[in-house]
């Protein structure tokens, strides 16, 4: 650091702090936007765009869109199928790759090498290149349930569902972090008769807090965020997720107050879980880049 | 009876042999102490004792029962870890009786052996404290407790003591020691210090390169090593080894000199030796003595550093064919840098090896 | 333990994967009572196909050259040797997607499916824009938060907080932004300059719409690379950064001699991650311009879904696919060999 009069320091510090703030604004304005749009009449909301106005909670204040959002569409129960959706998900998801990545890492067995390659290799990957054919295997795969057999998972929870409980992200971050768990830990439990799924869930699991919350943080932005596949896959009002749910919100007569509050509804939430718990979401984004 | 016994066991990891035909007999209550340098394969065998390695070929019994294929769990077996290995999500408590968690065991006959195991141990005061609020000695505790709590027929100790330091190692071992006489119980301990091994042990296994070199009461290895490895492994400062020629040859002994020796007649078990022969002729430090008189001792070499110990002096003397050995005299003499002196020895404290 | 795992991963990605490949063969429907047919290299053709013709201009019966109102050479109608003209078999079904004036001649560049290739150029377009340029700011702003000033992580959270946010709210959001009449842009620039700056059509314009696009993709996601770039500039040890403020070396010294050589690995990963999420362009073109205007923001996936999805033709939707996959695996290909140990 070179060395500066002291007057210069505050100087210099104030004008840093200037451009982040410039910056930081830059990054808040839209969302500040939606916010206080969604709190006004559509007709103000509109011709408070050529002003800071639009920035600002003022004239007249309701929460009226909200009102009218619920009235247009089921918002209720489309936050009910994208927080069932993405909860089931995350928990079979963090339950399922934990115990493939527990397999990989501490069992022997043939072949275990190869599928752990082709599992990582399929995060090469990119959903959009297999969302066609996985479409029509969606639409031809059978199912047993209480009234027989049926054929198709469209439109149902199933397909938002199974298709992204393994992914080879999470298989590879749960990999990374057993292999750096101390292995006389494990040789210790084996000595003292535990069984491996003993030693899965009384050993290994409850030390893995960190790479959990990793997990658990990546898969649920993913599922909840999730737009093609929904799209394509659920037609029917009864399992449209939020996502989905705002094509109800653009067609001929748009009323803006309530897209705004709509997207307020889906969004704010998920802002607020993410300042609340913001280390922690960024260090998963930052583990993966470490180890990408 | 919790003896146990291998009888020609191997491992290789593919083509590579590690342990290369091992028979080693042990005997109910016995400690034994598996000790050599690194790379020697006494954590392997350890291990292979233990369960958590592959036994390529031979038997292992423990009991009269041939073990090669059971888990750990089934040979009835408990393990001591370098690294402790107790698991640091639960309390002192719970990493004792884990075992019995595991076999479903009633919560009287946990805290019934726990508490008893804490007794012994003196560590009642840790029962419900987290392994991070310990000191590595309590830790190495904890994993001794966890290991007494099995009731096992052998305790098995990978190197324990390695990560303690100096003072309480000391202090660890004499508990280890104790542990044994009042448990009287059969136990195999792995470590690379030869003063743990005289210390601790009844009998001394020493591995070099996956194989027995000699198998013995510490003693027995001290004073009778059967070749040169064993020889210059135990003890410490170790043995010097002065390589001479054969001179001359009687009934059960040898002549020998070198250049800074002159010809002494040393009692041999050589095999068939003959004029000329290379040997190594093997002195511990403690067992030379310098001589007043410097033409009186019959080994001749120059002082080249000093190491006044109050009790002791080390010395660290060249002889004339530019060797290196070491002598350690009872008394506080000086010697100055390049001193010439002479020392002399007892044959009968001696041993001859064929390099 | 591993089963689930397996089997789950097998049937939902690898086994598409698979049937991509195998489905871009044949002439697949979603719902058809037709069985379905193998087509070889069809549907690679039906969109790939490209043909140039050079022409030249017309002339009257004396050999003169014919010029039009404008004072421009006239050239034959390519309809006369696209439809059935038996010289120009191969060119039957193509139409016509850009061209360039050559002197007097008139090159045509003719495409099978001209929507097809402005996908993919828009595509190549949109990536090739917005990996150095989303790459290079993640990088500056990641050097900004690398501060030790009191509250840099308030500012990391907020930089940061985009990328949280559904890429569909955000497109929706923007469509208010970037509205022509009534956007909070148009109008927060006209008051801002006294109405100088007129108000642009930003959504609505081919010259304009691929851009605002981009602005607003870099706008979500930078946040996300920012994060990545500072996970690597933290693993540059600080003892080089002391040895070279002894050296006295400057801001800029700095950057280019301690700085950028540590971080040469994480820039291979972040390109290569914004290439491939790029490519992959699909959300912010359903909910913002379906494609247009004029087919100026259609992209690879969003043609792989409206051929697939919407108009169920399974076959050509999955040729698109596997066409996207391989440009991936070879950027992935890439990235392995950029990144590989140097002996």
């Amino acid at each position: 650091m070179t060395v500066s009069h002291p007057d210069n320091r505050g100087l210099r510090l104030l004008v840093r702090y200037i451009v982040l703030t410039l910056i930081a604004l830059i990054f808040v304005f839209p969302l500040v936007f939606m916010v206080m749009s969604s709190l006004k009449p559509d007709l103000q909301l509109l011709t408070d765009t050529n002003s800071l106005r639009a920035f600002l909670p003022v004239g007249d204040i309701s929460l009226g869109n909200y009102f009218a959002a619920f009235e247009r569409a089921p918002v209720g129960l489309f936050v009910f199928n994208s927080v069932f959706v993405t909860g089931i998900t995350v928990l079979l998801s963090l339950a399922v790759c934990s115990m493939a990545a527990f397999s990989f890492v501490f069992l022997n067995w043939k072949g275990r090498d190869v599928m752990l390659t082709i599992i990582l290799a399929t995060l090469i990957v990119p959903f959009e290149t297999i969302a066609i054919p996985l479409l029509l295997i969606a639409s031809k795969l059978p199912w047993l349930s209480f009234d027989g057999l049926t054929t198709g998972w469209l439109n149902t929870y199933r397909v938002q569902i199974i298709p992204f409980i393994a992914d080879g992200l999470t298989v590879f971050l749960f990999v990374q972090y057993f292999k750096d768990l101390p292995r006389e830990l494990i040789e210790a439990a084996r000595v003292e008769g535990a069984s491996w799924f003993q030693i899965f869930r009384r050993i290994v699991m409850p030390l893995s807090g960190p790479v959990i919350a990793t997990a658990a943080i990546l898969k649920f932005l993913a599922m909840y965020n999730q737009y093609l596949w929904p799209l394509m896959v659920v037609q029917e009002e009864t399992y449209r997720p939020v996502m989905v749910g705002l094509q109800y919100f653009f067609q001929l007569n748009r009323a803006w107050g309530e897209i705004m509050a709509y997207l307020s509804l889906i969004t704010l939430p998920v802002l607020a879980f993410y300042l609340y718990l913001q280390k922690a979401f960024i260090a998963s984004i930052a583990s993966t880049g470490v180890k990408g | 009876m919790a003896n146990l016994s291998l009888r020609n066991v191997k491992k290789s990891y593919g083509n590579a042999p590690v342990i290369k035909g091992v028979d080693i007999e042990i005997n109910d209550g016995e400690f034994v102490v598996f000790v050599g340098p690194s790379g020697c394969g006494k954590s392997t065998l350890l291990r292979m004792i233990a369960g958590l390695e592959d036994i390529t070929d031979g038997e292992l019994r423990i009991s009269d029962r041939v073990v090669n294929d059971l888990e750990p769990k089934d040979r009835k077996i408990a393990m001591v870890f370098q690294s402790y290995a107790i698991f640091p999500h639960m309390t002192v408590r719970e990493n004792m009786a884990f075992g019995l968690t595991i076999a479903k065991a009633s919560q009287e006959e946990k805290d019934a052996k726990v508490n008893e195991a804490a007794r012994i141990l003196k560590m009642e005061h840790l029962l419900d404290r987290r392994p991070s609020q310990l000191s590595g000695g309590q830790r190495q505790r904890v994993a001794i407790g966890r290991a007494i709590v099995r009731q096992p027929s052998v305790f098995l100790f990978d190197e324990p003591l390695s990560n303690l330091d100096a003072a309480l190692r000391m202090d660890m071992r004499m508990e280890i020691s104790k542990l044994h006489k009042q448990l009287d119980a059969t136990m195999i301990y792995v470590t690379h210090d030869q003063v743990e091994a005289m210390t601790l042990a009844d009998k001394i296994v020493v591995l070099k390169d996956g194989e027995v070199q000699q198998i013995g009461a510490p003693m027995e290895l001290y004073h009778h090593p059967v070749n040169k490895f064993v020889a210059g492994f135990m003890g410490s400062p170790s043995m010097n080894f002065i390589d001479v020629h054969v001179n001359a040859v009687r009934e059960g002994e040898v002549e020998v000199k070198s250049e800074s020796l002159e010809a002494i007649w040393i009692p041999s078990t050589i095999e068939a030796p003959k004029l000329g022969d290379r040997l190594s002729l093997g002195v511990r430090p403690q067992y030379l003595r310098v001589c007043e008189d410097t033409h009186e001792g019959k080994l001749h070499g120059k002082v080249l550093i000093t190491e006044r110990l109050g009790t002791e002096t080390v010395l660290d003397l060249s002889l004339a064919d530019q060797s290196r050995i070491i002598a350690s005299v009872a008394e506080d003499t000086i010697f100055s840098e390049n001193q010439e002196v002479s020392l002399t020895f007892n044959p009968l404290q001696t041993h001859l090896f064929r390099d | 333990m591993a089963f689930p795992t397996l089997s789950l991963i097998t049937l939902f990605i690898v086994v598409p994967l698979i049937f991509a490949f195998g489905l871009s063969f044949t002439n697949q429907r979603l719902i058809s009572p037709k069985p379905t047919e193998f087509v070889g290299w069809q549907n690679y053709y039906q969109l790939l196909d490209l043909s140039f013709v050079k022409l030249a201009p017309e002339k009257d019966a004396d050999g003169n050259l014919l010029v039009d109102k404008n004072g421009e050479y006239k050239y034959p109608r390519l309809r006369t040797l696209s439809r059935g003209n038996p010289d120009y078999e191969h060119l039957r079904g193509m139409r016509e997607w850009n061209s360039w004036q050559l002197g007097e001649d008139r090159l045509y560049l003719m495409a099978r499916d001209v929507v097809f290739m402005k996908a993919v150029v828009n595509t190549l377009f949109f990536v090739m824009v917005v990996a150095p340029l989303q790459g290079g700011l993640a990088l500056v702003l990641a050097l900004l938060i690398n501060q030790r000033l009191r509250g840099i992580n308030l500012y990391r959270a907020v930089f940061f907080m985009p990328v949280v946010v559904s890429i569909v709210v955000v497109s929706l959001l923007w469509r208010l932004i970037y509205d022509a009449n009534d956007g909070l842009l148009n109008n927060l620039l006209g008051t801002l300059s006294f109405g100088l700056i007129p108000a642009v059509d930003w959504l609505g314009s081919s010259d304009t719409a691929m851009e605002s696009i981009i602005a607003m993709s870099i706008w979500q996601a930078v946040g996300f690379h920012m994060v990545i770039w500072l996970s690597g500039l933290q693993t540059i040890s600080p003892t080089l950064y002391e040895a070279a403020a002894i050296e006295g070396s400057s801001r800029w010294q700095t950057f280019r001699y301690v700085t950028w050589p540590g971080l040469r690995n994480t820039a291979v990963l972040v390109l290569i991650v914004i290439t491939m999420q790029a490519f992959a362009l699909f959300a912010q073109i359903d909910v913002m311009t379906q494609g247009g205007p004029l087919d100026s923001t259609q992209t690879i996936v969003f043609q792989a879904v409206e051929r697939g999805y919407g108009k169920q033709d399974i076959s050509g939707g999955s040729t698109i696919s596997v066409l996207l996959f391989v440009i991936v695996l070879g950027i992935s290909l890439f990235q392995r060999y950029l990144t590989r140990e140097k002996a």
